[in-house]
């Protein structure tokens, strides 16, 4: 299931439909998926892998600093609808929707001595897959469609998690490198099998 | 082996032994009979607005479609299809005039009334061989609504679900009515945790005493207002009926001063008093306490709370949560979590409300982070031998010769009904473990069993008639199906 494509009764974006990404920016992809080797395309690929390898090792301040002051953070809720229905997230309800101050606060506690969820830390593993980007109608603004599978672990013996997903980010070229300015991530779970979203996809 | 009539005693007692976090016997146990005669909730009215509309949810392992039919009334239908048993409906949410088996293609009204039959009468032999007329699929035992929150049981001599939450009513209403429209949940998040489904809900009645620690960084953060989370001792807790919570203490000042420390603006300000008893509102407005956390037996919980949602603002948003804690097994739990605002509450109300829940509780929320990751550890360490010689000390509030440690306050300090105390203590966790143990201790009565196709089909309705679907005046038998209109 394509983002663009979760909700087949309004033409609207899942971003456009949140509760809370009035603030988001709109830009959309134009054409077919670029080459892969593409010059943009392979920026684009180095920036997602990098980014896996901050969020690995819970870099979230520098993680942080490759987020766009506008960004929409968005993780719909899923649900399991007839084929026919147009639509497959619940309804004004998302796991996240969150803009860079509420993604600030999430960073903020992890950084603090008494995030306990991650204190012992989990072991993370993101894995990223299907990459495929393209052109927007701004030069300095691509789409990059992508697969996420994260594998956590905690403790020695528990039975680790993982969440599939699949993603499309709104990439904004600037002074200091590409930020992220949108993202939307489309888990594969109705029923999220992990103790908690103490975890950026 | 366990042995229930040692554990129960030990539990009435105040001391818990600590395999009942995760213990197969107790476990089929509790199935048996909390969650075989409990009032379970299953969802809101605000879920399935229009004729049609529907949401499926589950009773431990039964599967029943929450209806809205198109007489406007309220159906809880098990999801079997009375010929091979197949779910009739395989989806979460829809609207539909009809549900149809895929198996051999039987299909039902969203009231439950049978209307196709493929081949009755050349298959069949017609109604002499299958009483096609009168049969439904076969409705909640017991099905009862408060404030738009729709209850099931699966005891059909339950009592009535308002006699059941009795007082508790009383602190529902701040959750669920801040104006005559009630409230609309939008949700839920669901995701399951390694946790035993007590856990969420003893924390969820009682525990102040964890805030301080387990909740420490949300204060560091600037998310929470109050400087030190320990301000909660200064707050109450409560049992009403069969449900009881927690309240924060609100500075000095009128009522009106202290719904909008909270952060209610106010116009819905205006519709609680108009809403809202005298003692409803003294509670706060006099007494000055504000409800956060409570529980409902056995496994339903609400949360009120009120964080800021955005920066270089002293503002806070009030948000309020309703969850189940759906067991899974002795060691797992599905939380389903709910977002709930006032029906009449403005926009951005509703939507900054919305984010204040999604940084607090949830799948993402902050607070919950935390005591997720203490409920896991704790059911792992209950699952061992070693935990069968630990009897778990939870008398807090109570001396060794059962006295109190800090008396209930008179009619004279506090407006509301039930036994409320200001400080730390666990008298409602105790309260909720004293009625499961009268539930694992009380055998159940045989249920009755219905015999497809050849007797009309007995059940529930909210209208408290007792008329099953089919007996419903006015209604007509044709029909076209159309499934997911």
């Amino acid at each position: 299931m394509l983002v663009e494509s979760a909700n087949e009764r309004t033409s609207k974006t899942l971003s456009e439909q949140s509760v809370l990404g009035g603030h988001a920016p709109r830009t959309q992809r134009t054409g077919e998926s670029l080459p892969f080797n593409d010059r943009l395309h392979l920026e684009a690929h180095r920036w997602l892998v990098d980014e896996a390898y901050l969020l690995d090792e819970q870099d979230y301040e520098t993680w942080m600093s490759r987020i766009a002051e506008d960004v929409h953070y968005l993780m719909p809720v899923r649900v399991t609808t007839a084929l026919g229905a147009g639509y497959s997230t619940s309804p004004g309800m998302a796991h996240l929707d969150e803009n860079k101050y509420s993604l600030s606060r999430r960073v903020a506690r992890f950084a603090t001595e008494h995030a306990w969820t991650e204190d012992p830390p989990s072991r993370l593993r993101h894995y990223i897959t299907n990459v495929r980007t393209f052109r927007t109608e701004n030069a300095d603004e691509i789409i990059v469609d992508s697969a996420v599978l994260l594998f956590r672990s905690r403790g020695d013996v528990r039975e680790a998690a993982t969440v599939s997903a699949g993603r499309e980010d709104l990439l904004r070229r600037t002074a200091a490198g590409w930020e992220l300015a949108r993202r939307t991530i489309l888990v594969d779970e109705s029923v999220i099998r992990m103790q908690n979203l103490a975890i950026f996809l | 082996m366990t042995d229930p009539r040692g554990v129960l005693q030990d539990v009435r007692q105040g001391m818990i032994p600590a395999h009942i976090y995760n213990d197969k016997e107790i476990f089929e146990l509790e199935k048996e009979r909390v969650f075989g005669r409990s009032w379970l909730f299953v969802g809101h009215e605000s879920e399935v607005p229009e004729a049609g509309d529907y949401v499926v949810r589950r009773v431990l392992e039964d599967s029943f479609i929450i209806s809205r039919d198109e007489h406007g009334e309220i159906r809880a239908l098990f999801n079997m299809c009375l010929h091979r048993g197949m779910q009739v409906c395989r989806t979460e949410m829809g609207n539909a005039s009809h549900f149809r088996c895929p198996y051999h293609g039987w299909s039902y009204r969203n009231d439950g009334r049978i209307v196709g039959l493929p081949f009755h009468k050349e298959a069949y032999g017609g109604e002499e061989g299958f009483r096609k007329k009168g049969q439904t699929l076969l409705p909640a035992p017991s099905l009862g609504i408060y404030n738009g929150l729709i209850f099931v049981s699966l005891d059909p001599d339950a009592e009535p679900l308002e006699d059941f939450l009795g007082d508790f009513k009383f602190y529902m209403d701040y959750y669920t009515k801040q104006s005559g429209d009630g409230i609309e949940l939008r949700g839920p998040q669901r995701w399951r945790v390694k946790a035993n489904w007590k856990i969420g809900a003893e924390n969820f009645a009682g525990d102040m005493y964890h805030t301080p620690q387990t909740h420490t960084s949300v204060v560091e953060i600037g998310l929470f207002r109050e400087p030190k989370a320990e301000k909660r001792k200064d707050g109450t807790t409560y049992w009403a009926g069969n449900g009881g919570g927690t309240t924060y203490k609100l500075p000095e000042g009128t009522l009106e001063d202290r719904l909008r420390y909270v952060g209610y603006p106010d116009e819905m300000i205006a519709r609680m008093k108009e809403q809202w008893s005298q003692e409803q509102l003294d509670v706060v407005g006099k007494d000055g306490f504000m409800v956060s956390a409570a529980s409902v037996f056995p496994n339903m919980s609400f949360v009120h709370n009120w964080p800021r949602v955005e920066e270089g603002s002293d503002e806070v948003l009030p948000f309020i949560s309703i969850r189940q804690w759906q067991p899974i097994s002795e060691d797992e739990t599905e939380i389903v979590s709910w977002f709930a605002v006032d029906k009449n509450a403005p926009e951005e109300f509703k939507a900054l409300s919305y984010k204040a829940y999604l940084m607090c509780f949830g799948s993402g929320g902050m607070f919950e982070q935390d005591d997720v990751e203490n409920w896991v550890s704790l059911t792992s360490t209950a699952g061992g031998p070693m935990a069968r010689r630990l009897l778990l000390n939870s008398r807090m509030g109570m001396l060794e010769n059962g006295q109190n440690v800090v008396e209930p306050l008179t009619s004279e300090q506090y407006s509301g009904p039930g036994s409320t105390r200001i400080g730390y203590s666990e008298y409602n966790q105790r309260e909720l473990l004293l009625r499961w143990a009268d539930h694992l201790e009380r055998p159940m009565e045989k249920a009755a069993q219905l015999q497809v196709g050849t007797s009309p089909a007995q059940g529930g309705s909210p209208d408290g008639t007792g008329h099953s679907p089919a007996e419903r005046p006015g209604s007509s038998a044709v029909e076209t199906v159309s499934v997911e209109a």
